[in-house]
């Protein structure tokens, strides 16, 4: 009887109505606007990670809240809809809600009732987006790791006020990315976790440490490209810098090769290392070229001979007069949402040649939209003549 | 801020919701307005010479509509806003998944008036948009 009952209600009576049959639909006993029910519509591919409780919604009050899987982010929209929108509930939910009219145990019941627990105005809708990380930025330069802080009081201090200072959780509770993206996009900033914080490391303090790790590699006679780990932080350790700050700098500039026995093997990465110097000499303002460069090749190691094209995307140069100038200018300085990225590259310059335009925006991620896509949405492309090179200027 | 979806019935077992939509609105007569519940509001038959792609009827007060059963192209969940007071008094709102929407009957188009020797008495009328 019981298995009867419930297959005559709700919306398997619904969904599972048998040729020549018919049943009443009806408001549910406890029918209402019930706003704390909502529909999202979401791709069959990602049912596994919401099933399987992999899916969280990440943002502020004052923020559009997205959905995030472990991997990826999506913006949610409400879509409405001027239909009327019936929703059944399964029978074993609609008992979940009391109905009084229903516990009359000799209630003359036989016909098959699909009861209407409320009218939809919509659903939710999914539009994979790029991680907002631009949050992520400014709030560790809140407060960099410096120099001054590997003082034992003053770390203390910090720690206490905890002003400017973020764990893991405050991140996720606070940056609008699925997990994945964080934790890239941490790596791409530099970041590096200490005493359970994420930080950035003052750019004068790295560069203490760089050069230093590059004396003591000149000194041992140490091969650039085969570091050993264990010897270069230790000994960084004696020359009195943390030995999380040493091992970050080895992250930071250079990329693990096998492990070998016992310690890390690393190789120092030649864009990264002039990239870095390059920073170092234009801080104080622009200079001319000449004078970069011969700056630069002193600076970096004498193996790596840095070459112009390593700083695409770092540095601009221009003619003033006879001479050329260079400054910097570096990507990663610029906002990651199109709109903005293009408007303030059209600030910096009203007309862009594609080989300087393209290292500026070869980073933007878009889901859905193309590079050429990006070009025709926010640029205006022209060509003086059909063998010259396009142009492009803002909108 | 972070609201977890939280599921209770994992994959195999999630339960499913059904939806009629039709084009147009059901209105109750004036009096009905404040005793919806349990009112009924049209019946859904299926013809016993339906076709494969299900066809069905709906017949709402004077008139009969009639639809079929549509897969949806995306699923839909139905998620349910659950308000906790936490130890320290704080309320922590998580979703909870209650349901899965597959298929809906859909009603597209322009009704037919049914002419009844016996009017039903009408508490339901429907206008089409």
């Amino acid at each position: 009887m019981e298995t009867t009952q419930t297959a005559s209600k709700g919306a398997e009576a619904l969904l599972n109505l048998s040729p020549g049959s018919s049943i009443s639909v009806a408001y549910h006993p406890v029918f209402g606007p019930h706003d704390d029910l909502v529909l999202l519509e979401l791709d069959e591919k990602l049912l596994p990670d919401v099933l399987n409780e992999r899916v969280v919604l990440r943002g502020q009050p004052d923020e559009d809240a997205v959905l995030c899987t472990p991997s990826k982010t999506y913006a949610m929209k409400f879509v409405g809809t001027s239909n009327s929108v019936l929703l059944v509930p399964p029978a074993n939910q609609s008992e979940s809600y009391q109905n009084p009219l229903e516990n009359d145990g000799n209630h003359d019941d036989e016909k098959a009732v699909a009861p209407v627990i409320k009218l939809v105005p919509g659903y939710m809708e999914l539009v994979e987006v790029a991680p907002r990380l631009d949050k992520l930025k400014s709030l560790l330069l809140q407060n960099p790791y410096r120099l001054e802080e590997y003082d034992v009081e003053n770390f203390e201090e910090n720690q206490e006020s905890g002003s400017g200072l973020y764990n893991w959780n405050d991140l996720i509770n606070n940056i609008q990315a699925s997990d994945e993206e964080l934790r890239s996009g941490l790596q791409t900033l530099s970041a590096v976790e200490i005493n359970g914080y994420w930080r950035l490391v003052h750019e004068s303090y790295m560069n203490m440490i760089l050069e230093m790790l590059l004396r003591n590699s000149v000194l041992n006679d140490w091969p650039l490209d085969a570091l050993n780990e264990d010897e270069v932080v230790s000994l960084l350790e004696s020359d009195g810098f943390p030995g999380v700050l040493a091992r970050h700098c080895l992250h930071v500039y250079g990329t693990k090769q096998d492990d070998s026995m016992h310690s890390s093997v690393w190789k120092l990465d030649k864009r990264r290392v002039c990239v870095h110097f390059a920073r170092e000499i234009l801080r104080g303002g622009k200079r001319k070229l000449e004078n970069f460069m011969d700056e630069w090749r002193q600076k970096t190691p004498d193996e790596m001979e840095p070459t112009f094209d390593i700083v695409e995307g770092e540095v601009l140069t221009e003619k003033i007069g006879v001479e050329t100038w260079v400054r910097a200018f570096s990507v990663s300085s610029l906002p990651s949402t199109p709109a903005e990225r293009f408007s303030i590259l059209f600030r910096e310059r009203q007309k862009w040649e594609w080989k300087d335009l393209q290292p500026y925006i070869r980073d933007l991620n878009v889901p859905g939209l193309s590079a050429e896509g990006l070009l025709l949405k926010y640029t205006r492309r022209t060509q003086p003549s059909s063998d010259s090179e396009p142009v492009f200027s803002a909108r | 801020m972070q609201i977890r979806i939280r599921c209770n019935c994992g994959e195999t077992t999630c339960e499913e919701w059904g939806i009629v939509e039709l084009q147009g609105v059901v209105e109750p007569q004036p009096g009905f307005h404040l005793s919806l519940q349990n009112l009924h509001i049209g019946t859904l038959c299926r013809p016993s010479s339906s076709p494969p792609q299900e066809v069905y009827t709906f017949t709402v007060g004077y008139h009969e509509l009639t639809g079929s059963k549509v897969p949806l192209k995306k699923p839909m969940l139905v998620l349910k806003k659950i308000k906790q007071q936490q130890d320290d008094g704080e309320i922590e709102v998580e979703l909870r998944v209650v349901g899965i929407i597959r298929n809906k009957i859909l009603f597209k188009t322009r009704p037919k008036a049914l002419i009844s020797s016996k009017p039903p008495v009408l508490s339901l009328y429907f206008t089409f948009l």
